[in-house]
């Protein structure tokens, strides 16, 4: 057993599994004085230990919906559980990702990291172990007391999913992660979380517009469709992992997503090219 | 030897600036001081009402001398000192309260406004009648001059803490105590500082209002004395203390800034 899985054990011996529940789930904003809908009647199942891309045009939801699961919005209809337990409000079991890294300025890596433990069952020890820990797994040996200016795009976003991670929750959110980086970091930390996916071996729900990176990732993609968002249609990719991106399955699944978003046919855009089936 | 050559180089060119700096600083005194100097000695201006610069030079050595500056100086600064530390807290707390509760902020900006467009100096005849021309008069005035100017950088600066933040914390399970020592008030530091430099420079000009027009000690007494017994020699010396005192006294809060600051600094270089 790894290092970080042997730490999890130990501080939540009894904890569920990061199964998710979303059942009829409808959202309304009020913009200017009228009401816009943002999600309708939104159901889907999560297993434990699966990794769930929720893929669409900007307008259909997907970042409420995240954000629903989260506990950062507590008003909607229906209902949301995590292993059984309707959510209410944010839980150290529930770590989250946003779309900049959201570091503290003001506090290095390593203090930014440890924040995020300020309220876990830990002894000061443990605390400091799993700092290290995770500073580790996301690759940032040695710089654990730069600031945040000090760091690129993409190191900011490895600390920020080090901070994600560091509460051992059993589902992790990711909303739209790496949708501010240039494309080659961007491939990278995709192959960087698939690593740390496998190695920690819990659920992910990844936010994300970018067709080629929800077929790397996902175990199965959810195409959300916009005004009112609501779930268009559900791929289920069965490649072995870890992934290539110019695997013939995923590349013909990729395509199905083109099509079934409507956009396939033309340009065959959303994302880096990927090499046509070989 | 080329890294030495480069590393003198480089001093050189900070040394190079930081006199063009001074240079840009003293062009104004450059410029009076001969004026000063000349208008003195050709008697443009009768010596009661302009003493030349040589006068001032030696009022100021002898009140050091005999230790009446300092006593005058000592008790302006106990008074900002002492006012400055009320209204600051004062301030701190308000202005804390203000922009961390919506409804506090409701309540009591309308009325905050309307104090705070009532100068300092205004005051006075009111506070006179209820506090006479104590030291507790001094002290109010000060207070209210330093508290004004950081309620408003503190609740603007801990309103405008970016929500995505606070976000971060709330996914943590922050408390509310924890919220506002690790987000919201590192978050707030800097308009923070601002406010307490404005207040302190507030207060420091309160302190020369209040001390004109009620005191029989301080610095500001010194210049209304200085006046009516048309010492310009003496009522310049204080005029000089005070700039430099509060000066000096923004400097001492800049530093203590960017002591507390040196993430941002550091992301300056």
């Amino acid at each position: 057993m790894n290092v970080a899985a042997q730490l999890r054990t130990r501080a939540f011996p009894d904890q569920g599994q990061g199964r998710l529940e979303v059942r009829n789930v409808s959202k309304s904003f009020v913009v200017n004085g009228a009401p816009v809908e943002a999600l309708r009647d939104v159901s889907l199942d999560v297993a434990a230990g699966e990794f769930v891309v929720l893929l669409g045009p900007s307008g259909c939801g997907k970042s409420t919906l995240l954000r629903l699961i989260a506990g950062l919005e507590p008003e909607f209809r229906g209902s949301i559980s995590q292993d059984g337990d309707a959510i209410a409000g944010t839980s150290l079991d529930r770590g989250i990702v946003f779309q900049e890294p959201r570091l503290f300025p003001w506090a290095t890596v390593s203090q930014n990291v440890a924040l995020g433990l300020k309220n876990a069952p830990l002894s000061e020890r443990a605390k400091r172990e799993a700092v290290a820990a995770h500073i580790a797994l996301v690759g940032l040996d040695g710089f654990a007391q730069a600031y945040p200016h000090q760091l690129s795009g993409g190191m900011a976003q490895r600390a920020a999913i080090a901070r994600g991670l560091v509460n051992r929750p059993r589902l992790l959110l990711l909303d739209e992660p790496f949708g501010a980086l240039d494309a080659l970091t961007r491939a990278r930390l995709q192959v960087e979380l698939q690593r740390i996916w496998a190695h920690e071996r819990i659920t992910m729900v990844l936010v994300t517009h970018d067709v080629d990176e929800a077929v790397l990732l996902g175990d199965r993609v959810i195409v959300l469709a916009p005004r009112p968002g609501r779930v268009s249609r559900i791929f289920a990719i069965s490649a072995p992992r870890p992934r290539s991106r110019t695997d013939d399955d995923l590349v013909r699944i990729r395509n199905d997503i083109l099509r079934a978003l409507g956009d396939g046919e033309e340009d065959g855009s959303g994302g880096t090219p990927i090499g046509g089936p070989a | 030897m080329a890294g030495f050559r480069r590393i003198s180089g480089r001093v050189i060119v900070a040394v190079l600036r930081q006199l063009t700096k001074l240079g840009w600083l003293l062009i104004l005194p450059a410029i009076t001081l001969p004026i000063w100097i000349v208008g003195t000695d050709r008697g443009w201006l009768p010596e009661q009402i302009l003493p030349c610069p040589g006068d001032v030079l030696h009022t100021l050595r002898d009140m050091i001398a005999s230790g009446e500056l300092a006593q005058h100086a000592g008790y302006s600064l106990r008074r900002v000192a002492l006012g400055f530390a009320i209204g600051a807290a004062a301030g701190l707390v308000v202005g804390s309260a203000m922009g961390l509760s919506r409804r506090v902020d409701d309540y009591v900006r309308p009325l905050f406004t309307a104090i705070a467009q009532v100068p300092a100096l205004a005051w006075i005849p009111l506070a006179m009648l209820l506090l006479g021309i104590g030291e507790g008069l001094k002290i109010v005035v000060i207070a209210k001059a330093a508290f004004v100017p950081v309620v408003m950088n503190t609740s603007a600066g801990i309103a405008n803490v970016p929500r995505a933040f606070v976000e971060v914390g709330e996914t943590f399970r922050f408390t509310p105590l924890q919220m506002l020592r690790h987000v919201v008030l590192p978050g707030a530091i800097p308009p923070i500082f601002t406010g307490l430099r404005y207040g302190l420079t507030h207060a420091w000009i309160a302190l020369v209002s209040v001390e004109l027009l009620a005191s029989s000690e301080g610095l500001g007494y010194l210049l209304v004395w200085g006046r009516q017994m048309f010492w310009l020699d003496t009522v310049l010396v204080a005029m000089i203390v005070i700039g430099v005192i509060g000066f000096l006294s923004d400097r001492v809060l800049a530093v203590v800034e960017t002591r507390l600051q040196r993430w941002r600094i550091d992301g300056v270089r």
